[in-house]
């Protein structure tokens, strides 16, 4: 049994980071050159895939030909171990930095590494999706349940988190070793999406925790793997997936079906945030504010997020009309809370208990890989 | 004829009494307002000369005090007061005439001799016309047409036995005799002076005085036929 | 004489002034009270989280753990825009989580003050810091763990500026109200001091009876100078008058007596030269009483046209009585003397003795210089002016000196003894009923000297 002590994890991370130091050199650099004659260069620094993204980029650079991008790919954890190092030293990391670990771009902000920005595009962001105008959510992403439609029978579809319990339960043998989530260790997200279904209801969560434990849940760093393995067969279900790239997966594998939860469905929002004292602000706010924009929000809705606040949901995902107006819907606030999700000593002992209740009892499915 | 003067400053009572003595009048003469009014009370005058500021009892309170008790008798009012305060003037108590002082003497002896006149004459009739010459005996006014002519006393006379009788001719002894009677020495070149004057003083007139030679004069109306 | 502001605007002047230093503390005052205000409630929400935050420590195998709830963050993020620093300190006094370098501004043991809420500085800005205490009695872990937990001021100072702001407007529109309010309430007070001034105002200049206005009490002394004013000008007034009649009747009376002597003297007992110096005594004498005469009423005219009201009078009434009064009885016999009168008798607004006064001493100038053979006397009327013209067939005065004639004592003949006043006097009427005094230069008919005034139009009684 191995123990997870705080210096190994912290070990772990930083060995992450020099890997990540290692890597931004080549490997994660996309350069998108300007259209027309280059007037200023952006660089954004992001968690999100680049696929999801590119379409975005490219459409911005047609509203702003003269504007090169070079967006730099991270896991959420990099991202923040080099946003934080870098506002320290009071050298800005780029001129936007773009996460789905929200928590982590709040605290940069609440330590003051975040530059104020407001515009009209800026007033229309949700109250829960904007704090201190410095972090604006730019996304609207449920977590989702996402299962092979091969290997689970229709009948067998959990739609809801009792149900996923219950079910793992019932069908262990079945489902053991066959379910996957994220390994909240490695992944900012998943982090933050298990602390968010604690918060939301500790005895399902628990039940389900245990459940999964029982079943011998895959941990995986991050969703592609998991849905890329759901898709193959490997495992049946995923649970806690972003729906964005869960959806972009289901287009390509027909396979591969999406149920958003109908007891409650946390809502992610990818987070922005333009670094203090970036050298491009103003390029920096642009792009921002065509995120935020109806073209930017169209554009995300075709053909990188999927999933909106207004409007229904995409076809054939299994779930109510319309996400927001069914009630069921938990966006995580982008606020002060997630100073407590955050929280070191809490991260310590979150992570400590879930590996405990997940990991430890099944250590052969950690180990196994 | 009786002359009652009430008059309290000595020098002047003197003057006033001398001069009318002088043309044969008795004149009695008080300085003291009460005790005239006493006087006034039971004896009959042709004349009362009334000065205002008296001891006793002033002018205009004498006048009232006669008038009150239904004497007509002719009173002219001697003051020395400015009209500042004389809202109520000598004529509206009831005074015939009044003179200012400083008075000239023979100025104050002729009003004196009109009110006297005036009094004991008693012409009745009051209004004869010739032409558009109109005399008032009581008012001892002439108007010709509108104007009213200023006549002096014996003119006014000879107008009157003129307009009397239009037509008629006056020989001028007739007309000496009506002018100043039997006690006054004049003669007819008199006459013709008067004629003369008032001639002049009705010219414009739509009547006229003719001379009608060697018989005398007559008063022609233009209107008659 | 400078002329003073109006009590209005002095009042108005310190009233806007005491408003405005009085609005000036009280802003200041709300200031402070929601500056007071704003810092109560969010520090309660600061204690309040750090008390949570306290209470969340517990000892797990033997470790001090703590387990930050989420409430406490959501009960700071209340504060919708303000940063939140905070650390916890273990009974060895090592951070146990949070900034590390957060400290709270007085030592941390002292006991006798927690919770407290301090001001301080963490990352270069403001912030309130609130430190509380939690006591673990575990047999492992004893002592005295510590909470810090610091807030940037934003939304205690947008709560301080809100709160202060309407304050400031409260303050502003009651000021405007109370200036609104005290502007009218002035306006009323000094309605009487107004109606007083109309009503002394609208007075008739001669009436010099006590003002009787009601008045507030404040203004009673006023209106009692007024009226004491009044009283000893009536008095003033009546004195003058008093002097003047007694003034004549002191001059005239001695005169009197002069010409009496002179009279009763007689020419018939002296020789030539003697009947000489007689006629010429006789005749100064004569013109000391008539100068007399007009300086009397010549001060009687100017006193009564400030004095006597006017009123309605026939003008061919009051001249044929000055006609009267002028022509003496002993005139000379062989001047045609006339007065002419209209039948529609025009009325002027006037006083009759000062006209009757004018009107005399017109005649009686043309009957001492003028008048040979004829004298006329006519009155008439236009639409608007009523006239007195007095004609005579004497040599009349030349056009040049028509301006001279009406200055007093100013005539060509003063050695014939004319005082010059007889114009001046008529002038002077003239001039106080709002007419004028003119000449006609000599023509056929002789020279004329008219009084022009204007025509009265009211209903006559």
């Amino acid at each position: 049994m191995i123990v997870f002590s705080p210096r190994w994890i912290l070990g772990l991370v930083f060995a992450f980071i020099f890997m990540a130091s290692a890597l931004a050199a080549e490997d994660n650099k996309t350069v998108f050159p300007a259209i027309e004659s280059e007037t200023g260069r952006l660089t954004i620094y992001s968690t999100t895939d680049l696929a999801a993204m590119k379409p975005l980029i490219e459409d911005f650079q047609k509203s702003s030909p003269g504007i090169a991008i070079d967006y730099l790919e991270y896991l959420t954890n990099e991202l923040n171990s080099l946003a934080s190092e870098a506002c320290r030293k009071g050298e800005p990391l780029g001129d936007l930095l773009l996460s789905s670990s929200v928590d982590q771009l709040l605290k940069l902000a609440n330590d003051g590494c975040a530059a104020s920005h407001t515009s009209p595009e800026t007033a229309r962001v949700a109250g829960w999706a904007n704090w201190r105008d410095e972090v604006f959510g730019f996304t609207y992403e449920p977590a989702v349940f996402v299962y092979n439609s091969r290997l689970v029978p229709p009948a067998e579809v959990p739609r809801t988190h009792v149900e996923l319990a219950d079910l793992l339960r019932e069908r262990l043998d079945y489902y053991r070793g066959r379910v996957g989530t994220y390994d909240i260790r490695l992944s900012g997200i998943g982090y933050l999406l298990a602390f968010n279904d604690a918060r939301q209801t500790n005895t399902v969560f628990g039940r389900l925790l245990e459940s999964m434990a029982r079943a011998s849940a895959v941990a995986r760093c991050c969703t592609g793997e998991i849905i890329e393995e759901v898709a193959k067969g490997n495992l049946y279900i995923g649970y806690n997936m972003l729906g964005s790239y869960a959806y972009e997966a289901a287009l390509r594998h027909p396979h591969l079906r999406i149920v958003v939860p109908r007891d409650y469905t946390l809502v992610l929002s990818r987070g922005a945030l333009i670094p203090r004292g970036a050298k491009e602000a103003d390029l920096g706010a642009l792009f921002l504010d065509y995120l935020l924009s109806e073209r930017g929000q169209s554009v995300a809705r075709s053909s990188a997020f999927y999933f909106t606040e207004t409007g229904g949901l995409p076809p054939d995902v299994d779930g109510p009309q319309n996400l927001k107006e069914s009630g069921i819907a938990q966006p995580i606030r982008i606020g002060p809370a997630l100073l407590a999700v955050q929280d070191r000593a809490q991260r310590q002992r979150f992570i400590e208990d879930w590996s405990q209740s997940l990991i430890e009892l099944n250590s052969p499915a950690w180990t196994r890989e | 004829m009786r002359i009652l003067l009430v008059e309290d400053t000595r020098d002047v009572g003197e003057a006033i009494c001398k001069r009318f003595e002088a043309t044969g009048h008795a004149v009695d003469w008080e300085t003291n307002g009460r005790d005239a009014a006493e006087i006034i009370d039971f004896t009959e005058y042709a004349l009362i000369i009334l000065d205002v500021m008296l001891p006793g009892m002033n002018g205009f309170e004498i006048l009232k005090h006669i008038r009150k008790s239904g004497n007509a008798v002719p009173v002219l009012v001697l003051t020395a007061r400015s009209e500042i305060d004389d809202r109520v003037g000598a004529l509206d108590l009831g005074a015939d005439d009044y003179l200012v002082k400083p008075f000239d003497f023979r100025e104050l002896e002729a009003r004196a001799r009109v009110l006297m006149r005036r009094h004991t004459g008693g012409e009745a009739t009051n209004l004869i016309k010739c032409g558009d010459i109109a005399v008032d005996r009581a008012a001892r006014s002439v108007h010709v047409g509108k104007r009213e002519v200023q006549l002096k006393r014996r003119e006014l006379t000879l107008l009157e036995v003129l307009v009397a009788r239009p037509g008629r001719v006056f020989s001028k002894d007739e007309l000496l005799d009506q002018i100043f009677g039997f006690d006054e020495a004049a003669n007819t070149n008199a006459i013709e002076l008067y004629i003369g004057r008032l001639r002049k003083k009705i010219e414009g007139a739509k009547a006229r005085i003719v001379t009608v030679r060697g018989l005398g004069y007559q008063l022609v109306s233009d209107d008659a036929p | 004489m400078r002329h003073e502001r109006s009590l209005f605007a002095r009042l108005a002047r310190r009233i806007s002034l005491v408003l405005g230093v009085g609005a000036a503390l009280l802003v200041t005052a709300a200031w402070y009270y929601a500056e007071t205000a704003a810092n109560k409630a969010y520090d309660r929400l600061l204690v309040g989280a750090a008390l949570q935050m306290a209470e969340s420590l517990s000892v797990e195998d033997g470790i001090l753990t703590a387990r930050l709830p989420t409430s406490a963050f959501e009960l700071l993020g209340l504060a919708e825009r303000d940063r939140i620093f905070y650390r916890v300190i273990d009974t060895n006094g090592q951070t146990l989580t949070g900034y590390d370098d957060l400290q709270s501004p007085t030592p941390l043991d002292d006991v006798d003050n927690v919770p407290r809420v301090e001001e301080g500085i963490y990352k270069g800005e403001p912030v309130r810091i609130a430190s509380a205490t939690r006591v673990l009695a575990d047999p492992a872990v004893s002592g005295e763990a510590y909470v810090i937990v610091a807030q940037t001021n934003e939304a205690r100072s947008a709560l301080t500026r809100e709160l202060t702001l309407r304050a400031t407007g409260l303050v502003f529109i009651m000021s405007l109200l109370a200036f609104a309010g005290a502007m009218l309430a002035i306006r009323y007070a000094l309605q009487p001091v107004e109606r007083l001034g109309a009503a002394v105002h609208r007075r008739d200049p001669h009436d010099l009876t006590p003002v009787s206005v009601d008045v507030p009490r404040e203004l009673d002394p006023f209106v009692g100078s007024i009226n004491h004013f009044m009283g000893r000008l009536n008095e003033r007034v009546d004195l003058l008058q008093r002097f003047i009649a007694d003034a004549a009747h002191q001059i005239r009376t001695p005169l009197t007596a002069l010409s009496a002597q002179i009279d009763l003297l007689g020419a018939d007992k002296l020789d030539k030269a003697g009947r000489q110096h007689y006629e010429r005594v006789r005749e100064r004498t004569g013109e000391l009483a008539r100068l007399t005469n007009q300086l009397l009423s010549h001060a009687m005219v100017i006193h009564r046209a400030d004095s006597v009201q006017l009123e309605p009078i026939s003008l061919v009434d009051v001249a044929r009585r000055a006609y009267r009064a002028a022509i003496p009885i002993t005139v000379d016999p062989d001047i045609v003397i006339s007065f002419e009168a209209p039948d529609d008798r025009p009325f002027v607004l006037g006083d009759a003795v000062s006209l009757r006064e004018a009107i005399v001493n017109v005649i009686d100038n043309a009957l001492r210089h003028g008048a040979q053979h004829r004298l006329e006397v006519r009155v008439g009327a236009s639409d608007t002016e009523a006239f007195v013209e007095v004609v005579d067939d004497g040599p009349g005065i030349p056009p040049e000196g028509w301006e001279k004639a009406t200055q007093r004592f100013a005539t060509s003949k003063s050695h014939e003894g004319s005082s010059g006043l007889g114009f001046a006097i008529a002038l002077e009427v003239a001039n106080a009923h709002g007419g004028t005094l003119s000449f006609r230069a000599r023509d056929e008919k002789g020279f004329t000297v008219i009084l022009t005034l204007p025509l009265y139009t009211g209903v006559v009684k």
